[in-house]
């Protein structure tokens, strides 16, 4: 294949997924640029190693190559706080949290359908960067715990007990939010 | 009422449940729990609240049209380390043409949305080429390098930097307006690019000093959700492609290569 084969296929396959990289980086880092520049470096560094893609499910490839970048990126630009951190809890996959405790009560039930884009993604982007990932990945991109556990590099367990947790806490979020 | 082991139990499946997660079995024995259990099931449809809520209305973010352009300049600069014997559209500063960059934006996202992934056996290599070029034409801010209606700016313009003389036309008339001209790089060799709009679609004219591999009569190719018609004439190779109906693109071809 030459070198203009190679980079048109890419193109052509990886493209298509640019919005998923970009929304994903976008959730990531908090910020337009920094998310281009995540991309970027994601899209370069794919069309590298495209030859280590094994034919599986490219936008999955991908997303975790952009996830790469952005710890990467993150280790070097910014305060420790934005890089994933591993949850002792983690390790323990099966044992799941009980979602929340509390009853619940109606009003809240309605509140939790009320809430508009801006004071939502205002609450996401208050999760931490692991809560925030597999939400923008299971609602945003719709992906299987399968695929989750792919981008991100953890236990198909591991993105349970996150996905639990990151509902629980935007759960508490959301119903500490003023009533409109 | 239920003993409290069984609630724990549903509640700490009720995510994979609401996330399609369990197997048929547990997925049974969750149903039938919840039609019991008034407060599990009020937590079940707080989870599924939640999930609707943020599926409708968290704000998905697009990439912006220049990133597109970016990543494939990296990428060519690092596939060809060698400089393109050609001028660069990206050299020439580039004004927004007739279509502005959300138009453009809008697209691109239309573009996307019809590319279908999966082994693209149908095309040859100058219609996916062809394909490349257009897709990036739309996604990046370089729709145009002239973008003017006005076929006596177009025409001199890509005639002054390529070594072939396109046709330039204005078939607003007929449902095509001209909206500029670009210097383009397809399978190999310099392009001129001539845009047209049809509605809300943009058609890319690719023409090249042509090769004798070139077909001479035309050839209709669909790709990805694309068409895109090459023919060649009186030593010049073309190709238009774009995302409107093979009809409207045939028309469209007919007019360019009407003869006189």
């Amino acid at each position: 294949m030459t070198a203009t084969d190679r980079q048109r296929r890419f193109e052509l396959m990886a493209l298509p997924h640019l919005d998923a990289a970009y929304n994903l980086a976008r959730w990531l880092t908090g910020n337009p640029a920094d998310a281009e520049d995540v991309v970027q470096t994601a899209y370069l560094r794919a069309f590298r190693y495209f030859e280590a893609w094994r034919g599986g499910d490219l936008r999955v490839w991908l997303l975790a190559i952009v996830r790469t970048s952005f710890v990467d990126w993150a280790r070097e630009n910014r305060s420790a706080r934005l890089v994933f951190r591993a949850e002792p809890t983690d390790e323990a996959g099966e044992a799941l949290p009980p979602l929340w405790t509390e009853p619940t009560r109606d009003p809240e039930a309605q509140v939790l359908g009320t809430l508009d884009g801006q004071s939502l993604a205002t609450l996401i982007q208050s999760l931490s960067p692991e809560y925030r990932e597999v939400l923008i990945l299971r609602e945003m991109e719709d992906m299987s715990y399968k695929q989750i556990a792919a981008v991100a590099g953890v236990p198909i367990g591991t993105v349970m007990s996150r996905l639990a947790r990151a509902r629980a806490e935007l759960r508490r979020a959301w119903l500490a939010q003023e009533p409109a | 009422m239920m003993p409290q082991s069984a609630c724990d139990l549903t509640r700490r499946d009720l995510g994979r449940l609401a996330d399609d997660e369990v197997g048929p079995v547990r997925r049974l024995l969750l149903s039938r729990h919840l039609r019991r259990c008034a407060a599990c099931a009020a937590r079940y449809e707080e989870i599924l609240t939640m999930r609707r809520t943020l599926r409708e209305r968290l704000p998905a973010h697009r990439a912006p049209p220049a990133l597109a352009a970016r990543i494939g300049a990296a990428i060519a600069a690092e596939a060809r380390p060698a400089p393109i014997p050609s001028p660069s559209r990206r050299l020439f500063p580039t004004l927004l043409g007739p279509l502005g960059g959300g138009a453009v934006g809008a697209l691109a996202g239309v573009a996307l949305t019809l590319l279908v992934l999966g082994g693209s056996g149908a095309g040859d290599r100058l219609t996916e080429d062809v394909l490349a070029s257009h897709l990036r034409s739309l996604m990046g801010d370089h729709l145009t390098d002239v973008p003017t209606s006005d076929r006596h700016t177009v025409k001199p313009w890509l005639s002054a930097r390529l070594d072939v003389s396109p046709p330039v036309h204005d078939f607003a008339a007929e449902g095509f307006p001209l909206v500029g001209g670009r210097l383009d790089y397809l399978d190999g060799h310099p392009a001129a690019a001539v845009v047209y709009r049809s509605d809300r679609h943009v058609i890319n004219l690719f023409a090249w000093r042509a090769d004798p591999n070139d077909p001479a009569t035309p050839r209709a190719r669909q790709l990805q959700g694309f068409n895109v018609i090459c023919w060649r004439a009186d030593g010049t190779g073309y190709c238009a492609v774009s995302d409107v109906e093979r009809d409207t693109l045939e028309r469209f071809v007919k007019l360019v290569d009407r003869p006189g």
